[in-house]
């Protein structure tokens, strides 16, 4: 299994001029590595720097120091903590994508347009994205009656449903998800962990931030535990 | 990757009155002012320099005085530069400065490559045409001397932009300010630039004409693939729209990058302090 | 009281002082030598106001001379009042022949009207132009039209055009269609009807455009393309007289004026009071006709 992605010494420290120069150290000297095709979880108590770490891979949060080396499906290999921010959208255009743990409610917009557009943004036409979606939203049991409405008003699970869908649909080389199956039902999670694993066996990786044992246990190839923002402990599956 | 740009700005500055040696250093946002305490000359853009590459969407979000309307306004012609430089890919492949050009190729470039929507639509927009003459104007400096297409474009574009289509004969006098705008952003995209500038275009309209107006720039951006230059005053607006940010204080950029990180991991005090103050 | 012994007649000859003269002839020149562009020039007082043809004025007193034969129209009439002013004044001043002959004349000025009668080399048509600038209605400021003729900026007049169809469905409501002139700068022909601007294209006279109040002179030199503004699909169209006769000749095929007698009926009579003369009396003089396209 070729590497995918190398964090090497990564380190995040979040200085707020705005409150008198407060210094937060969030990551200490992080090195990771996240094999193709495997599936690594993250896992830790509240804040010890599980989501601090994937932003920074995702380039949301500017590493203080570090390299995250990512392989791009062209062999290239592109440091994100200090790429081009141009190159950094274009990963993230075509191989990379990130689900919150909270769905960032894009105004305006319904559910089904949400998730489908991302397709249409890569080159599908409208009918084949609405196809889709509709497709992944019967598995997640997202009710038919909320297709068209926006998502602002929907509860918590709803709105993750929403949000794993469109992180889902377009099949990223490189998926960072925080939190797929908090505020869901048994029933939904085992529909998520199954579409996940689905993704994984067509080739996706996935970074999986989680606390459930359930999914932990039925998910990940390897997990990694941080404390503190220091990585603990490296256990197999 | 690197040679892939739309646009290139470099070192792009103005200056209003007395340019002496040492301005751009007495200036800024450590000094914090843009009048030079020597000469009372006041530097509002100050050697800037930027890409922007096809498709995408860039935020110049800044305080009154930072100079953001300043920049676009002197990217579109209507403010000369000091000095500086900037290359646009579809003018002589991006070889030659635009502000090189003579007066006659300037004018092709606004009419022909760029689009630009002002704040007050009466600076985009001429009240006494009609809606449709407004985007007729653009087509005809397009050389298309047709009626009957000139109508079926101005049509199929107020449709795009959510213009009531029987009020094209009317002059946007009558109309309410968010379709005034709307109109403006017709008349901008009718010749299909590459590059569309938006100068605090939803600045001043009710909340909700502006998210509306928000919607249709968005649509229109995903549409079409224009790459855009949004400038904002506003945090959400930026949010809504843009890839990438540059914030400005006092004609300089103090802090760029990409607009979720410019708002969920802000590195410059200033930039803190604009975050921390989004309502 | 001190006599002025050294000259007979108080005034130069043709009015207007060598000086003078010598620089609207420069300024015609140059005129000439750009087709359509409005040269500016000095405008001197004259015993008329400014509004009453005093541009017009200007170009034949620069130009005439005692062997000219001069012909001064005004809506198309040799008999109207200020025709008759301007005229017998050119005499006075020019010691020049006469003629209500469009054919004899040398020198024609004219107000709002372009002969019906084909003009040759020997002719020279000068035209009173109230407003030199065709795009005075678009655009207030000088400074900026004159940037618009400089980059060929016309869009905006072309707006115009397109307001006009858009409205009433004709290209221009009134007189004065705006003309691109060589290929090169808009102008306008002076309020001439739709009729008269065919005649301006490849024409073998020469025209010239005084524009007193304003300062302007333009011309359209002989056998110069001369081209309406018109759209690909909407295209320039003559005034149609369709089925109409002149109640006084009984010919059609010309420019009419419709008349009311003391009865309040509507008859209609060429306008071109000399060319009425001609058809009235012996064969047609010869005409350049326009047909409307379909």
């Amino acid at each position: 299994m070729e590497k995918l992605l190398q964090i090497i010494d990564l380190q995040k420290k979040f200085e707020l001029h705005i409150l008198n120069e407060k210094q937060i150290d969030a990551l200490h000297q992080v090195t990771c590595d996240v094999n193709e095709g495997e599936i690594l979880a993250l896992t830790g108590k509240s804040g010890s720097g599980k989501s601090t770490l994937m932003k920074c891979i995702y380039r949301t949060y500017l590493a203080s120091s570090g390299q995250i080396l990512y392989r791009t499906a062209q062999g290239e290999i592109i440091d994100l903590a200090t790429a081009n921010e141009h190159v950094v959208l274009r990963v993230r255009k075509t191989e990379m994508t990130y689900c919150s743990q909270f769905l960032q409610v894009i105004p305006r917009v319904s559910a089904m347009d949400v998730v489908a557009s991302g397709l249409v943004a890569r080159g599908r036409s409208m009918e084949e994205a609405r196809s889709a979606t509709s497709e992944c939203f019967e598995r997640l049991s997202l009710p038919k009656e909320l297709w068209d409405a926006y998502p602002s008003t929907f509860s918590g699970g709803e709105q993750q449903r929403v949000n794993i869908a469109r992180a889902m649909i377009s099949r990223p080389r490189i998926l960072l998800v925080d939190e797929p199956t908090a505020s869901l039902d048994l029933k939904t999670k085992d529909a998520v962990i199954e579409m996940l694993l689905d993704l994984k066996r067509a080739g996706t990786s996935i970074i999986l931030i989680t606390h459930d044992e359930h999914t932990l246990t039925k998910m990940s190839d390897r997990s990694l535990h941080l404390e503190n923002g220091r990585l603990k402990e490296v256990v197999y599956a | 990757m690197d040679n892939n740009w739309l646009l290139r700005v470099q070192n792009l500055t103005k200056i209003y009155g007395q340019a002496t040696p040492g301005v751009l250093e007495r200036t800024g946002p450590l000094a914090n002012t843009n009048i030079d305490p020597k000469t009372g000359a006041v530097v509002a853009v100050s050697n800037i320099s930027f890409d922007l590459y096809p498709g995408e969407v860039l935020g110049i979000v800044g305080e009154s005085g930072s100079g953001k309307s300043t920049l676009v306004q002197m990217l579109y012609f209507d403010q000369e530069a000091t000095s500086g430089e900037v290359n646009f890919k579809p003018v002589e492949d991006g070889k030659i400065n635009l502000f090189d050009l003579s007066n006659q190729k300037k004018r092709y470039t606004r009419n022909h490559l760029m689009g630009m929507v002002y704040q007050n639509p009466r600076d985009g927009l001429n009240f006494r045409f009609s809606s449709g003459g407004n985007i007729a104007e653009k087509l005809l400096m397009a050389n298309v001397f047709h009626v009957g297409k000139i109508r079926i474009r101005g049509t199929d574009l107020l449709t795009k932009t959510e213009v009531p289509v029987k009020r094209m004969d009317e002059s946007p006098a009558r109309f309410s300010g968010g379709m005034q705008q709307r109109v403006q952003i017709a008349k901008a995209i009718a010749n299909n630039p590459p590059l569309l500038l938006l100068d605090e275009v939803t600045s001043g309209l009710d909340v909700s004409v502006q998210a509306k107006v928000l919607d249709l720039i968005r649509g229109l951006q995903q549409d079409l693939g224009i790459s855009m230059i949004v400038v904002s005053h506003d945090l959400g607006v930026i949010r809504m729209l843009t890839d990438r940010t540059m914030v400005l204080k006092h004609g300089h950029i103090v802090e760029q990058g990409l607009t979720d990180q410019i708002l969920q991991d802000p590195q410059h005090g200033y930039t803190q302090l604009l975050v921390s103050s989004l309502l | 009281m001190i006599e002025n012994k050294k000259y007979k007649d108080s005034f130069n000859y043709a009015y207007i002082d060598e000086f003078t003269k010598k620089e609207i002839r420069r300024k015609t020149l140059k005129a000439v030598c750009i087709p359509g562009y409005q040269v500016p020039y000095s405008s001197p007082e004259m015993p008329i106001s400014r509004g009453w043809g005093t541009g017009g004025l200007h170009l034949t007193l620069s130009l005439v001379g005692p062997n000219d034969v001069l012909k001064v129209i005004d809506q198309g009439s040799d008999a109207s009042v200020n025709a008759c002013n301007l005229r017998l004044f050119v005499q006075e001043m020019a010691k020049c022949a006469l003629t209500f002959n469009t054919g004899e004349a040398t020198i024609i000025q004219s107000r709002h009207r372009v002969p019906e009668e084909i003009m040759t080399e020997k002719q020279i048509l000068v035209l009173q132009v109230p407003q030199p600038e065709p795009l005075r209605g678009v655009e207030r400021h000088e400074a900026k039209t004159r940037m618009m003729h400089a980059e060929a900026d016309y869009a905006k007049i072309w707006v115009t055009l397109y307001e006009a169809y858009v409205r009433s469905g004709a290209l221009r409501s009134g007189a004065g269609h705006p003309i691109m002139v060589n290929g090169r700068y808009v102008a306008t022909p002076s309020p001439i009807p739709s009729w008269d601007v065919p005649n301006l294209s490849m024409a073998r006279c020469l025209y010239l455009f005084g524009a007193g109040r304003e300062k302007r002179i333009h011309c359209i030199p002989p056998f110069t393309r001369v081209e309406p503004l018109e759209f690909e699909d909407i295209r320039f169209k003559v005034e149609e007289f369709v089925d109409i006769k002149c109640s006084a000749s009984g010919e059609d095929k010309a420019f009419m004026d419709q008349i009311y007698d003391d009865d309040f009926n509507k008859s209609w009579v060429i306008n071109d009071s000399n060319f009425l003369d001609k058809v009235r009396q012996g064969p047609r003089p010869p005409q350049k006709l326009f047909t409307n396209p379909e």
